[in-house]
């Protein structure tokens, strides 16, 4: 009797897990097509709706830059579907939320490649997450676009992954090369997240930045993403006495060391430079004052004059209340760019939409004039600024 | 060397608060031999407290700060009520609270029309209100043991999740915030080498008057005697015409109110507040009241400065990923050589 009932218990969830979603990775070669969507043509023209996945961090750690990231592909895609971008077809994006963590990354690509069988996937916010699930995309042969990860690592994943968000490694060194010529420090303290893939990779970048431009690091110090007391990393860095203080960090806790190192005696001569992740109007909202003279070298800067860039920051002003930061200019852009994609390649086949955006050269973004170079890396000229009085201006 | 005095003051302050959240977490404990698993969360919603207090109702610090307090009070009396009494006591009462509990969630939870939500809300409240009369009137409990020694402890980490899940609900995963420059971030001069920001002079101050206040109200008070004398035995107490379950309530209302006004402050100085943030230090309070044993307040304030140093100086002389790890490290290390604590008393046969 126990024997029986042993084996329909094996039984029963066998049959349950055969049924359960998401083929193996690899099962299905990049190189075969795959038709996506309704009413998918395979040549000669797009017609009905076309599924496009976002995968965003709209709660967690990163949900200050996802739920911006998230707006702007709205916005973007609605002005796509009202204009006419793409003919009689619609884009039709499909949200989901990573929560910040791998774990649900993998869930919601999971969903978007054998569930809604999308043509392309928007995202994800944090690197971290991507270089988990882009390999799941890359096996299914379905280009994933990253618009806000900047470490490495990612677009090596395999030919299918592309990003419009400039590397860390092309925006850093351009900020310690102005700041040093205006500022003209010669030791810096180095600060950074030794558990996260982006501010980790944003530390690499610094520190060779940092080398070839011939400035002393007098001290490095670590803390771990979600942390929220640095005083003891603080406390030593003020005892090295350094000039400025190169920050890799995400906003949340960029916040809480600016204002702890002010608590702590640093005096406001001693600036912050960071990197992207500085990079967000929040970061003034929650560190008041204390975020004042904050640096960080950004790909997009509000006032940037470039095409169509005044219209889209009005655009999401009188749409969503607030200003826009480089997070949604990235966001708009992939979702612009995936568009022209669809509009050259001429259908939704997976692989025409990759040979399409693999080939794009010189379009006409908010980013500025946008290419991507052979290994699928974004091109176009970045920017350094400084939060002044709540406000993000050009560092001059 | 130069960074050791302010590295010092680091972990005073920091110990400080975390010394009161260690007091209320003993307090129980000592009472009634619980480990209460739910009082990180307690300290979370604490911190709540008062951010809504300041952000939502606009009140002044001073008047936020005691107001966290009463409300994670209250929050843990209510907890005893339906997470540790029944398992002792089980009254008609008890489960009329338990029911309105029920109905409370269900008002919270999925998608309801306003009036079908502000209904069940108010029934459950209603319910949950009559409940607690009833079962502290009840003569005649309808279920009467002794307490099985691990079952408040689940109970508890149950009532925690429950806890968490509802501030997520509410507040949402992502970390809130006081308003920035709440307090001016220049900080004091503390002799030549180190400095206090004023934030954290406040959570010092703040935390030595309430510790203050518990020995007087431990020591001195009718109410501190009852405690003491039930933390002895309870059955003796009982016998002697002590309202054990009134004592109880108001340890636990004590207990509740440390753990806020912990929140509230170390809330205030790190300016992080999410629902997650119960966890990190609920590590470091179990610590403390193992190292710092069972017997006295001075013993757990002695441990949570020790434990508060041993946090900031682990990760400025060790490295920052090391900062749990040595807490964890030192709790073992008391559990192996010395179980009573530093400051405990031995086991020994009570006559």
């Amino acid at each position: 009797m126990k024997i029986m009932g042993l084996s329909v218990l094996i039984a029963l969830s066998l049959l349950l897990s055969g049924c359960g979603s998401g083929a193996a990775p690899g099962a299905q070669p990049a190189s075969s097509p795959q038709s996506a969507g309704q009413g998918a043509a395979s040549a000669g023209g797009l017609s009905g709706e076309i599924p496009v996945g976002a995968v965003w961090s709209l709660t967690g750690a990163a949900a200050v830059y996802g739920t911006v990231q998230k707006n702007a592909a709205d916005l973007a895609t609605d002005e796509i579907n009202r204009s006419g971008f793409l003919g009689s077809a619609k884009l039709k994006l499909i949200t989901e939320d990573d929560r910040s963590t791998r774990e649900g990354g993998i869930a919601a690509f999971e969903k978007l490649l054998n569930r809604d069988r999308v043509a392309a996937i928007l995202g994800p916010t944090l690197s971290n997450t991507a270089r988990a699930t882009d390999p799941m995309a890359q096996d299914k042969g379905i280009v994933v676009l990253g618009v806000s990860n900047t470490a490495d690592g990612i677009v090596e994943i395999g030919d299918f992954v592309f990003r419009d968000s400039l590397p860390e490694s092309d925006v850093q060194p351009n900020t310690i090369r102005v700041t040093k010529d205006k500022l003209g420090y010669r030791r810096v303290a180095v600060l950074y997240g030794d558990d996260d893939a982006f501010t980790k990779a944003g530390y690499d970048v610094f520190s060779k930045a940092l080398a070839d431009a011939g400035v002393q690091v007098v001290a490095t110090e670590t803390f771990k993403k979600g942390d929220t007391d640095f005083s003891a990393q603080l406390t030593k860095i003020r005892s090295a006495n350094p000039d400025a203080i190169v920050l890799s960090a995400l906003a949340e806790e960029a916040a809480g060391i600016m204002t702890q190192a002010r608590q702590l005696g640093i005096p406001t001569s001693v600036p912050f430079i960071g990197g992207n992740g500085l990079n967000s109007p929040q970061l003034a909202q929650l560190a008041g004052s204390a975020a004042q003279g904050a640096i960080s070298g950004a790909a997009w800067f509000i006032s940037n004059d470039t095409p169509g860039n005044a219209a889209f920051v009005q655009a999401y002003r009188d749409r969503y209340g607030s200003d826009p930061d480089q997070f949604a200019a990235q966001a708009y852009t992939g979702v612009y760019l995936l568009a022209t994609a669809l509009k050259n390649a001429g259908s939704s086949n997976p692989r025409a939409i990759r040979d399409a955006l693999a080939q794009l050269k010189d379009v006409p973004t908010v980013l500025g004039s946008f290419s991507f170079d052979p290994s699928r890396n974004p091109v176009h000229p970045p920017v350094v600024q400084i939060v002044q009085d709540g406000k993000f201006t050009l560092f001059k | 060397m130069e960074q050791l005095p302010q590295q010092l003051v680091n972990g005073i302050w920091q110990g400080a608060g975390l010394a009161l959240f260690a007091l209320g977490f003993a307090l129980v404990f000592g009472l009634l031999d619980v480990v209460n698993l739910a009082h990180g969360a307690t300290y979370m919603w604490g911190a709540f407290f008062g951010l809504v207090c300041v952000t939502r109702l606009g009140w002044p610090l001073w008047a936020a700060i005691p107001a966290a307090m009463i409300g994670a009070g209250l929050l843990a009396v209510l907890l005893e009520r339906l997470a540790f009494k029944p398992l002792r006591t089980l009254t008609t009462g008890s489960l009329v609270l338990w029911g309105g509990f029920l109905v409370l969630l269900l008002g919270f939870v999925g998608v309801r029309q306003e009036e079908v939500r502000a209904g069940l809300l108010g029934l459950g409240a209603a319910l949950m209100l009559l409940g607690l009369v009833q079962d502290y009137r009840a003569p005649r409990p309808l279920l009467q043991r002794s307490m099985p020694y691990l079952a408040p402890m689940i109970a508890s980490i149950g009532a925690s999740t429950i806890l968490v899940s509802l501030a997520q609900g509410l507040f949402g995963a992502q970390p809130s915030r006081f308003p920035p420059d709440l307090f001016p971030t220049t900080p004091y001069p503390l002799g030549q080498a180190a400095v206090i920001a004023p934030i954290q002079l406040l959570v010092l101050a703040v935390a030595l008057v309430l510790m203050i206040g518990l020995h007087l109200l431990i020591a001195r008070t009718q109410t501190g005697r009852a405690i003491r004398a039930i933390a002895w035995s309870e059955r003796t107490a009982r016998l002697l015409g002590i309202n054990a379950d009134l004592v109880i309530a108001q340890t636990f209302f004590v207990s509740g109110a440390l753990a806020g006004a912990s929140g509230a402050l170390l809330g205030l100085a790190f300016n992080r507040i999410e629902p997650t943030m119960g966890s990190q230090i609920e590590l470091a309070g179990l610590t403390v009241i193992v190292v710092g044993g069972m017997s006295s307040i001075g013993g757990t304030v002695v441990a949570a400065f020790l434990v508060g140093l041993l946090r900031v100086l682990g990760v400025a002389y060790v490295d920052s990923s090391f900062r749990d790890a040595l807490v964890f490290a030192l709790l073992i290390l008391v559990l192996l050589a010395r179980p009573q604590g530093l400051f405990g008393r031995a086991n020994s046969t009570r006559a």
